[in-house]
């Protein structure tokens, strides 16, 4: 027990003095979660009026075309085979619609003030109208204008076409100002979201990368793992971002506060979308009671698991392969230690961090933002099995590989695409759906739901799979942990 | 306690098609210093790390401290300190904290009066990573002797120092005898060998050539004395008639060697009578070393 205990400490202070290694698995995952977590700033109390169209409505599937009429998808007029065809379906299509082409297999028509959305799949093509139901995100965007109290919402309804309105109707005097929410605006910043978060992390790592000094090989693990989420970065950057337009009249004394009061909450959007879990989610979360889940509620368990997975793959991979190289492995065989002792020892060190961490994540989070975390006992545990888990996979890839810089390798080629791909940053169901899929045979994925159900739902039976899957997958890794560590004949 | 404290017999491990040592046999006896000496490549961290239970023999029988190395693995761990070649440890724990580590392993207590006799006091709080390479031997030493273990294995402690690093680590070994502890060497500086060691053993391509005492091996192999005079008062006769092979490198100087040295303390001491001008070249285990293997070994430890 006493070898074990200082082994177990020898480990924790040898990490603990590692710059590159506390600002990896500790001061990077805190900074992340302070900076998503930038939230509504201050309040006014004098109110002015904003009228506000809301355009961007939940599509709604209507009918299904064959696959033959993939051929009359193209930009221009729309074919009078697909007309005929629309027309079938009880859809009149005038001969002066427009189609274009808005997505790699999506296309729309334009007919005066009728839409249609166009899905290529496998078989068929599927047809899109628009619902009633105001999309989740636009609808929380209107919430945030509300809340700064500054801003007195009118609602417009959609039919009314707003420049002419506003010409016809004189009284509305003063108070001539509108906002529009075109179509897309979900679409586009959740998008948009992605790549602003891939954003925080670049930038994050860069101004760390410039301020802290590192040796040699620090500094090529670092860019290595810099030029990782360059990659990801590229990858996630869809170009377009949500628009909205704000119409005031020219003589408006008080038109920049409104713009700078817009403009202070589409800021704070975007800084909050960061966070903002997917609208399916939420409406389901509602419906069924349950918390809605943002911002930082969001990420919070996310990063956590995030961090744990990756302090195991790459961290413990990486220092298992270099005490390895540099000899310290075998001046601690060479002596009465055991293989339990260092596997155990290796295991407790990696507990403890990820305990500190998410400690620390979670003080961070209840003082700062506000977040209602629900620390409990299933939380403990379910964050032990996860350490323990992710500490195996990092003790075989260190077991297995002898090159230092190949065992780095292998561990950021598997930690890092299990980052970006289990939807621990951002919601899933925004990737593309093979990306889907393959987050689903991810272990991350099922750490950072379960944990979540646990610590933010207050479900810990929803955690029960995960929590099945994670230890499997643990026990798994222990053993083979047990088979790849030589003791002997290194 | 046996007899020998290590008893090899017949020793081979083989690497896939390699043979690193191939049948070695021998024994060291209690409070020892014994040394593995040979060309790099020879096989000596091979039979060393096999004595610790690092590595598994192909085929042989070894006893370390009458324990048989297969069976019983960590009891023999457990009493015998170890420094590996290139040695390392936890390089941003301190001196100390590397020490007491270990100390903590063996289950021992002395860590304070380690770090005080193997002379890490002065830089006991700075980290491994910023000492100097002779500063980590002390280090390593310190760690291999809180185990308080009779036996150490010191594998090429000094490959790397400069002189005055290496000198003092010397020291450091030679004060381990004293303090009855058994020692065993690897080294391939002829000069650590007969600075240190009792005796020795010659290891060339995995086979052991020869063991002995240091001054019997160099009795039988160091190729005898070298006298060398001017040219005068009779000197040039004297040692024409005295030794068994005569050479000339200098028109005024003549060298004789010597094989018997008993004849050659005879010689010199008619030649101080002469009051000759001479110098006296005492063979060591570099002409051993040629001898046995047919070259010298370089700085680096290369056969040439
Ligand atoms: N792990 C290994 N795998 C394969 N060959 C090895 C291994 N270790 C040593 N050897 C080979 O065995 C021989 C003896 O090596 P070693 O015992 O390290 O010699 P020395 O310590 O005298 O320099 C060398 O030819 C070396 O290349
Ligand atoms: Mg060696």
């Amino acid at each position: 027990m006493k070898k074990f205990i200082s082994l177990f400490r020898a480990l924790i202070k040898n990490w603990f003095r590692s710059k590159s290694g506390v600002f990896f698995s500790f001061l990077f995952p805190v900074m992340l979660l302070l900076i998503f977590s930038t939230v509504f700033g201050g309040q006014e109390s004098v109110e002015y009026t904003l009228h506000v169209q809301n355009n961007d409505l939940v599509e709604r599937y209507e009918f299904s075309l064959d696959q033959n009429y993939t051929r009359y998808l193209e930009n221009g007029t729309v074919h009078e085979e697909m007309r005929e065809a629309f027309e079938e379906k009880d859809h009149t299509i005038s001969p002066d619609a427009s189609m274009s082409k808005t997505g790699d297999k999506s296309w729309e028509i334009n007919d005066n003030d009728r839409w249609y959305g166009l899905e290529e799949n496998e078989t068929k093509i599927d047809v899109y109208t628009l619902g009633d139901q105001v999309t989740c995100l636009s609808e929380n965007f209107t919430k945030g204008l509300r809340k700064t109290e500054t801003l007195d919402i009118v609602t417009l309804d959609r039919d009314v076409n707003v420049t002419e309105y506003f010409e016809d109707d004189t009284s509305f005097g003063e108070s001539r100002r509108a906002l529009i929410i075109s179509r897309g605006f979900q679409e586009k910043a959740l998008d948009k979201s992605m790549e602003l978060r891939m954003k925080v992390i670049q930038d994050t790592m860069d101004r760390i990368g410039d301020q802290y000094d590192m040796n040699e090989s620090e500094e090529e693990n670092f860019t290595e793992r810099q030029e990782m989420v360059d990659r990801w970065a590229n990858r996630t950057k869809t170009g377009e971002s949500a628009e909205v337009l704000l119409l005031t009249s020219e003589g408006d004394q008080v038109a920049p506060i409104i713009e700078g009061t817009v403009y202070g909450v589409v800021n704070n959007f975007n800084q909050r979308m960061m966070g903002v879990e997917d609208s399916t989610v939420e409406v389901e979360s509602e419906s069924i009671g349950r918390k809605d889940l943002e911002g930082a509620d969001y990420y919070l368990p996310g990063l956590i698991a995030a961090f744990i997975m990756t302090n195991g793959i790459i961290g413990v991979t990486g220092t298992i392969s270099e005490y390895k190289r540099n000899g310290t492995l075998k001046r601690l065989i060479s002596t009465p230690l055991t293989k339990a002792n260092w596997i155990f020892a290796n295991v407790a060190q990696q507990t403890v961090l990820a305990f500190l961490l998410t400690g620390v994540m979670v003080l961070l989070g209840v003082v700062v933002f506000g977040v209602q975390v629900y620390p409990n006992l299933y939380a403990l545990g379910f964050i032990f099995v996860g350490a323990v888990a992710f500490c195996s996979v990092g003790i075989v890839l260190g077991g297995l590989i002898k090159d230092v810089e190949a065992a780095n390798g292998a561990g950021n080629a598997i930690a890092f695409p299990m980052m970006f791909l289990s939807g621990a940053f951002w919601p899933l169901e925004r990737m593309p759906s093979y990306m889907q899929s393959v987050a689903k045979v991810l272990p991350l994925y099922y750490f950072h739901r379960g944990l979540t159900e646990i610590m933010i739902l207050q479900d810990p039976s929803g955690a029960v799979v995960p929590f099945l899957i994670i230890s499997v997958f643990g026990v798994i890794f222990m053993i083979l942990a047990t088979k790849v560590t030589r003791w002997k004949d290194m | 306690m046996a007899e020998h404290v290590i008893e090899v017999e017949d020793l081979t491990k083989n690497y896939g098609d390699v043979t690193a040592i191939d049948g070695v046999s021998f024994s060291v006896n209690e409070g020892e210093i014994f040394s593995l000496v040979g060309p790099n490549g020879a096989g000596k961290t091979t039979t060393v790390e096999i004595l610790e239970c690092l590595r598994e023999p192909t085929s042989g029988k070894a006893k370390v401290l009458g324990h048989d190395i297969r069976k019983e693995e960590m009891k023999i761990k457990e009493q015998i300190g170890v420094m590996p070649q290139d040695f390392n440890t936890f390089d941003r724990l301190t001196a100390k904290e590397n020490i007491k580590l270990a100390a903590d392993i063996y289950d021992k207590s002395g860590a304070e009066e380690i770090i005080k006799k193997v002379g890490v006091k002065e830089f006991e709080n700075k980290r491994f990573e910023d000492l100097s390479g002779g500063m980590k031997t002390r280090v390593g030493i310190g760690m291999a002797l809180v185990s308080d273990a009779p036996l150490l294995f010191l594998d090429e402690p000094t490959t790397g120092l400069d002189p005055q690093a290496r000198r003092e680590t010397w020291s450091l070994i030679k004060g381990l005898k004293r303090m009855n502890k058994t020692v065993f060497l690897t080294t391939h500086y002829m000069e650590e060998v007969e600075e240190l060691s009792d005796r020795a053993a010659v290891i060339i391509d995995g086979d052991i050539k020869i063991t002995d005492s240091i001054s019997n091996l160099i009795e039988r192999y160091g190729g005898g004395v070298k006298i060398t005079a001017s040219k005068e008062k009779g000197a040039e006769e004297l040692i024409k008639k005295n030794s068994d092979e005569v050479t000339e490198e200098d028109k005024d100087e003549l060298t004789g060697i010597f094989e018997d040295r008993e004849k050659a303390r005879k010689t010199l001491i008619s030649l101080f009578k002469k009051d000759c001008n001479v110098s006296v070249e005492e063979a060591g285990m570099d002409e051993v070393f040629l001898e046995l293997a047919g070259g010298k070994l370089t700085e680096e430890g290369e056969l040439a």
